[in-house]
C-alpha cells in the first residue's frame, strides 16, 4: 500500500455538488437549502453558524450524489432497520 | 490498602483479579480502593472519568467479600472494577451523553440492562466515563468536560467518541470499560490507545437504558487489555433483552471456552481495495504483521465499501439530526459548534438520499455476507493512521488534505454499516500503537475473537503498558 500522491488537494474537504457553481457573496442552492430548511424545520440559525452547516451540507450531500448515481432496481428494499 | 498492591492491579487482567478476589489473595474491597486510588492520581492527566461512584462500588465490594467469606462460590468476574460511557444510564447519576444540555436531565431511574449483567457476574462498577458529545465524535475531544488524553502521549487524541473508555483502559485506571460504536467508536478509540475492543454483531448486546444516537446503527461493547477479558465481559452481557427493541432473541453462545482453539482451520483474507487505500504507514505495516503472523496471502475485496462508507455518513447524519431536532430549535447555543453544525445539515437532508442510502445497505449486506461462504474472517486496518494529535483538524490522506474528525473512521463505518461483528486488535508499534479490524460474519463473534487471542499468543499484537507522568 501506499499513499497514491504527495500533493495536497482540497477536492473532499470543499466539496461543490455538480452543475452548481458559487460566487462569492451570492447564494447558491446550499445556500438556499439551508435557509429553506431552517424555515421549513423552523429551526433558529444563527448567521454565525451558517457557514459550518453549508459546510456540512455539502459535503453530505457529495457523498449521498455516490448513492444517488448506483443503480438499483425499483424493488430493491430498504433496510431501515438492520437485522444481521 | 499498600502501594505495592495498587501498582501491581494497575496492570492486572480482568481475569487475573476475578483470580486474586476468587483465592483470597485480596479482598474486592481492596481491589476497589486501589482502583480509587488510581483514578485519583491519574485521571486529572487523562479526564477519562466523568464521575466515580465509590459509596456503591465500595458497598458491592464488601457484600462480594462477605459471600467469599462464607465459602459460596464466586462468579466470574468477582472483584473486577469497570467503568462505562456517559451514554450508558446509572442508577441516581444524570445520563450526560457527553452534552451540557444533558446536565439538566433527572437523574437515571436504573441501570443500563448490560451493568446489571456484568454486575451480576461480579464486576464492580466504579464510574462514568467522558465521551465525545452525543457520540458524533471520532476525536474522543469535548467542548464541555474536555479532550481525554491519549496515555501513550498525552498531547494526542484517545479517539471517539468512547475516548474516556480507551484512555481509562489503556492508562491503566480500569481492566475493563462499556463503549458504544455506531461507525467506529469502540475500533477508533481502541486502535489510538493501543487496547482491544469488541463491537459485536448489530442486535446481540442490548442496548436498553443507552441514550441513543442512530437508531439503526448503534451498538454497544467492552474494550480491555486482552482478549480474554474481552470474551469474559462479552460471555457475561449476552442474551435476549425485551427492552431493546433490535435485540436478537438468540441463545448466548459463550466465547471465552473457545478461546484457545485459535485461528486453525478458519479461511482468513486482507481486505483489499478501498481498504488498501489512504492509510499512513503505520497502518499499513501494522496489517502487514497481523497477515504475515497468520500466514494471509490472500486478498479479498468488500464492494462498493466506499459508497457504503457514505452511505453510513447519510444515515448517520439524517437520524442523529432528527434525533436532536427538538435541541437544535431550543438550545442550539449549548451544543458544541462541531457537532451542531453536523446534526442541523443532517436534519437538512432530502429524505430521497435516505431512502436510497437504506436501499443500497440491504444490497451491499447481500453482496459482503456472499463473502463469508469464502472466508471466515477479514483482516482491514482499523484507522488510517495513529493518534492524531489533539486539536488537530485535518491529516492527508492519498493526497487530499481531509478532515479528521469527519474520516478517522474510513475503514470502520463500512463494516458497521452492515453490524459485523469486529475485534480491534493493538499492534505496539513505537512511538505510537494502532490496530487492525479482524471481521467476521454476523453473530460469529467467536471467530474473531479466536483470531485475536490467536495473534496475542504469537505476540504480535499486544496493549503496551504506558509510561503515564503521575503514577505507574
Amino acid at each position: 500500500m501506499k499513499r497514491r500522491s504527495k500533493t495536497r488537494r482540497k477536492a473532499r474537504s470543499q466539496p461543490r455538488p455538480a452543475g452548481r457553481g458559487k460566487s462569492r457573496g451570492k447564494p447558491d442552492a446550499i445556500d438556499a437549502l439551508v435557509m429553506a430548511s431552517a424555515q421549513a424545520l423552523a429551526l433558529p440559525v444563527d448567521p454565525a453558524w451558517h457557514s459550518g452547516i453549508r459546510f456540512n451540507l455539502q459535503l453530505v450531500l457529495t457523498l449521498a450524489a455516490r448513492i444517488d448515481e448506483f443503480a438499483l432496481p425499483d424493488e430493491a428494499e430498504p433496510a431501515p432497520v438492520f437485522h444481521a | 490498602m499498600p502501594e505495592t498492591a495498587a501498582i501491581d492491579l494497575a496492570w492486572s487482567t480482568a481475569a487475573d483479579v476475578a483470580a486474586t478476589v476468587a483465592a483470597g489473595s485480596s479482598t474486592a474491597e481492596n481491589v476497589v480502593e486501589a482502583t480509587f486510588a488510581r483514578i485519583r492520581r491519574r485521571n486529572p492527566l487523562l479526564n477519562a472519568f466523568t464521575a466515580i461512584i465509590e459509596e456503591r462500588a465500595l458497598a458491592r465490594a464488601r457484600a462480594l467479600d462477605e459471600a467469599g467469606a462464607r465459602h459460596e462460590g464466586l462468579p466470574p468476574l468477582a472483584g473486577v472494577p469497570f467503568a462505562v460511557k456517559n451514554l450508558f444510564d446509572i442508577a441516581g447519576l444524570t445520563t450526560l451523553a457527553g452534552a451540557k444540555i444533558s446536565r439538566d436531565a433527572p437523574p437515571a431511574r436504573g441501570d443500563a440492562t448490560i451493568i446489571r449483567r456484568l454486575e451480576a457476574a461480579g464486576a464492580i462498577l466504579v464510574g462514568a466515563l467522558n465521551m465525545g458529545e452525543y457520540a458524533y465524535d471520532f476525536t474522543g475531544e469535548n467542548v464541555h468536560y474536555g479532550p481525554s488524553h491519549n496515555p501513550h502521549d498525552l498531547e494526542r487524541m484517545t479517539g471517539g467518541s468512547s475516548g474516556g473508555s480507551a484512555a481509562a483502559v489503556a492508562g491503566g485506571l480500569v481492566p475493563l470499560a462499556l463503549g458504544s460504536d455506531t461507525n467506529g467508536s469502540i475500533r477508533v478509540p481502541a486502535s489510538l490507545c493501543g487496547i482491544f475492543g469488541l463491537k459485536p454483531t448489530y442486535g446481540r448486546l442490548s442496548r436498553a437504558r443507552t441514550f441513543p444516537f442512530v437508531a439503526s446503527l448503534d451498538h454497544v461493547g467492552p474494550l480491555a487489555r486482552n482478549t480474554r477479558d474481552l470474551a469474559l465481559a462479552y460471555d457475561a452481557m449476552q442474551g435476549y433483552d425485551a427492552e431493546d427493541p433490535v435485540c436478537g432473541q438468540r441463545p448466548t453462545e459463550p466465547v471465552a471456552p473457545l478461546l484457545d482453539r485459535g485461528s486453525e482451520g478458519l479461511r482468513l483474507a486482507v481486505a483489499g481495495g478501498y481498504f488498501r487505500t489512504g492509510a499512513f504507514p503505520e497502518a499499513q505495516t501494522a496489517l502487514a504483521r497481523v497477515a504475515a503472523a497468520l500466514r494471509v496471502t490472500d486478498e479479498i475485496e468488500i464492494p462498493e465499501a466506499k459508497r457504503a462508507r457514505a452511505a453510513a455518513y447519510v444515515i448517520t447524519a439524517a437520524e442523529g439530526g432528527t434525533l436532536h431536532l427538538g435541541r437544535l430549535r431550543t438550545r442550539g447555543r449549548d451544543f458544541d459548534p462541531a457537532v451542531r453544525d453536523r446534526l442541523i445539515a443532517g436534519a437538512m437532508i432530502p429524505a430521497a438520499h435516505v431512502a436510497k442510502a437504506q436501499k443500497f445497505r440491504r444490497w451491499y449486506r447481500e453482496q459482503v455476507l456472499a463473502l463469508f461462504a469464502k472466508v471466515d474472517a477479514v483482516l482491514a486496518p482499523a484507522t488510517p493512521c495513529p493518534a492524531p494529535l489533539i486539536g488537530q483538524q485535518t491529516f492527508v490522506l492519498d493526497g487530499v488534505e481531509l478532515s479528521v474528525r469527519a474520516n478517522l473512521g474510513i475503514y470502520t463505518q463500512p463494516i458497521s454499516f452492515i453490524g459485523l461483528p469486529v475485534a480491534a486488535v493493538p499492534v505496539p508499534l513505537a512511538p505510537l500503537p494502532i490496530g487492525v479490524q479482524i471481521i467476521a460474519a454476523p453473530w460469529r463473534e467467536d471467530v474473531a475473537l479466536r483470531i485475536a487471542h490467536a495473534l496475542e499468543k504469537l505476540g504480535v499484537v499486544r496493549a503496551n503498558k504506558p509510561s503515564v507522568k503521575g503514577g505507574k
